[in-house]
């Protein structure tokens, strides 16, 4: 399945690519059948789960263990980016 | 004002638990007629710093400023973090109420020592921006002794979005207590600037040492562990518009208008660019708004070479003056921010303000040049420009808009309600009129809401309830808001709080007393609001927020009326 990771701030640093500049996100496309959950994508590209704050799927905020489907849009931040009202928030999970 | 006169009062003894908001509100409430006219003789205005401000909490430097809002018709508190307040604290005053009127068109200067009160005049600096007039008012009475209040141009066409500047440590005039004109309301008694001098003050008065330094010490563990507060967290490393990325993701960031919650652009003006800007330009990151502060979210933006400094890019302003009129531009975005601090006007309502007239065909979205001349309609005060001094709602109307983002005539904050329905909640139902820090937090586990709804589930009511009931306590103890994201989850954090609380008044507060001081807040504001002829129709969003689909999510704001009179 074919799933968008985008990595903003210092996730940006897990691509690989040139050095990040700006507030403009990394885009990644995965093409990956085993790609199951969130905490999947966080392996595949060698991130520990302490290393992300914010994970939205879709604009959906969500949890590690949700479920991915192909051609879902997967945003990442990392730690030093989680500022939110998270008492309007509740991570989307799946069991 | 009447006449020129100060008086010193003791502080009632049923005010000593008070400070911050809970002092404001509740003078307000007793001294200030309900439907008075809120320009008028008989509207007042409460300054009060906090009950541990001036102390050696952390970031603790705050003060609130009260009084009958001419934007909302309601009950306003607005809230700054500035060495003002610590300063006031220091001399031991409680709250400067200022009432009357001056008779004719004079402006005055308070200045405030330990031993006496001067009424200096002030029109010299009538129709001058606020960062030439502070840089004035530094030299003229001694830059490190003293702090700065003040009004500006807005404020003298009784614009209804006129604030109250205060000084940041740099001395620029970048901290608001913005929201609600009450800058217009100290304009209107013939008030321009607030200068204190504490040299020689008595200090800050504790009741029990001992329970206070044990309640600090845990609030500053907290701040210091938590990684939105702590140095090289969220906070610290970019700012509150760290949020710009992220309720973009959420496809909750409001474009041209409320008119779409996302858009690629967005990332240009998002915290992660202006933290490189600012370096690159020679700039201050971070940096604190008052001494104390060990957040320290605040900055200093400034064009190439450290120059022509702004003062700090908050995301509500970076949002309201940027996404919302369409200007994708940290450059263009910075400079109609240094106007509102410069005109004195609240950055929120400001960027409301600028996108309804956009809509109303005045200038196209995204016209930055175009948003800056209309600021200059407004230090010009042609009438154009006593239009939108007077905020969003005035100029929306004036323009035949019918989709103008208001509750109680305040603009929306940067969430769009649609895409986010609790805090769509929380504008509709606070006194304040639409406000995102009214309903801000505590520890929603232990407030014993539970945190198990879907954001976009209606089920707020609780939610909101609890939330604003949190605030208003935060909000009269002089602790930054920004505190919750910590003590939200780490309980001695907050257990620190009400021990440091306990330890300056001498009380036997527990943490279960928290949302009862919040409770008594907002009773009185919520009285005050239906003696000035507020009803539960009051307590609603604009009718396109339940029309109108918000793209991409497509969601509309669906918690019912029914609902939302249950918050209270």
């Amino acid at each position: 399945m074919t799933i968008q990771i985008k990595l903003f701030g210092d996730l940006r640093k897990k691509a690989q690519t040139e050095a990040p500049t700006g507030g403009s996100p990394i885009t990644l496309t995965i093409d990956d059948p085993k790609l199951e959950r969130v905490s999947d994508i966080l392996r595949k590209l060698g991130i520990e789960e302490t290393e992300v704050s914010h994970i939205f799927i879709n604009g959906k905020y969500s949890g590690l263990r949700k479920k991915v489907q192909s051609n879902d849009i997967v945003s990442l931040f990392p730690k030093n980016m989680g500022l939110l009202y998270k008492w309007y928030f509740h991570r989307d999970e799946d069991e | 004002m009447t006449n020129l006169k100060a008086k010193y009062e003791d502080l009632p003894e049923d005010y000593k638990a008070l400070g911050g908001r809970g002092l404001t509100s509740t003078i307000v409430a007793k001294e200030v007629p309900p439907t008075c006219d809120p320009i008028g003789l008989h509207n007042k205005l409460v300054f009060a710093p906090g009950i541990v401000t001036g102390s050696t909490a952390p970031t603790s430097g705050r003060i609130s400023v009260g009084g009958k809002s001419p934007l909302t018709g309601g009950i306003k508190e607005a809230n700054a973090g500035t060495n003002f307040s610590q300063r006031l604290a220091r001399l031991r005053i409680a709250a400067i109420v200022v009432e009357g009127k001056v008779k004719g068109n004079e402006y005055y200067l308070l200045k405030l020592t330990k031993d006496k009160t001067e009424f200096l005049k002030a029109d010299k600096w009538v129709g001058k921006g606020l960062y030439d007039a502070y840089k004035e008012i530094f030299k003229e009475f001694g830059e490190k002794k003293v702090s700065v209040c003040g009004v500006g141009i807005a404020a003298e066409l009784r614009g209804a979005m006129a604030g109250i500047s205060f000084n940041d440590p740099e001395g620029l005039p970048s901290r608001y207590a913005g929201r609600g004109g009450l800058g217009a309301v100290m304009a209107s008694k013939g008030l321009k600037f607030i200068v204190v001098d504490d040299t020689g003050a008595p200090g800050f008065e504790i009741a029990n040492k001992k329970v206070f330094d044990e309640g600090i010490a845990k609030v500053r563990d907290a701040l210091l562990a938590h990684s939105v507060t702590k140095k090289g967290g969220a906070l610290n490393s970019y700012g509150t518009s760290v949020l710009v990325n992220i309720i973009n993701e959420a496809q909750g960031l409001p474009q041209n208008n409320f008119s779409s919650g996302q858009d690629k652009r967005a990332e240009k003006i998002s915290g992660e660019a202006k933290a490189e800007a600012i370096k690159k330009n020679g700039g201050v990151r971070p940096h604190f708004c008052s001494p104390g502060c060990i957040i320290q979210c605040s900055e200093v933006w400034t064009k190439p070479g450290g120059k022509d400094p702004v003062g700090c890019l908050e995301y509500e302003s970076v949002w309201a003056l940027g996404a919302n009129c369409g200007i994708y531009d940290l450059d263009i975005v910075a400079e109609l921010n240094r106007a509102c601090n410069d005109l004195g006007t609240d950055t929120i309502e400001t960027g409301g303000t600028i996108a309804v007239a956009m809509e109303g065909g005045v200038i196209k979205f995204g016209d930055g040049k175009g948003a800056l001349s209309l600021t200059e309609e407004i230090r010009k005060k042609t009438p154009l420009g006593r239009i939108l001094a007077n905020g969003t709602q005035f100029t929306g109307r004036a323009f035949g808009v019918s989709r103008i983002p208001t509750v109680k005539g305040q603009s929306l904050p940067a969430y769009d309600p649609r895409a986010i329905k609790g805090i769509g909640v929380t504008y509709a139902t606070t006194p304040m009129g639409a406000d995102h820090t009214a309903g801000y937090a505590i520890a929603t586990e232990i407030m014993g809401v539970g945190g198990k709804a879907d954001p976009r589930d209606p089920k707020k009511a609780e939610l909101s309830r609890n939330l604003q009931l949190a605030t208003a306590a935060i909000d009269a103890s002089g602790y930054c808001l920004f505190i919750a994201f910590a003590i939200l989850d780490i309980p001695e954090g907050l257990q620190g709080v009400v021990e440091s609380l306990n330890g300056v008044l001498g009380t036997n507060l527990t943490v279960n007393d928290v949302s009862v001081i919040g409770k008594q807040i907002i009773d009185i504001e919520r009285d005050f609001n239906k003696a000035a002829g507020f009803t539960s129709a009051h307590d609603r969003l604009p009718e396109f927020f339940i029309d109108e689909k918000l793209p991409p999510s497509n969601e509309v704001f669906n918690v019912s009326n029914e609902e939302l009179d249950s918050v209270f």
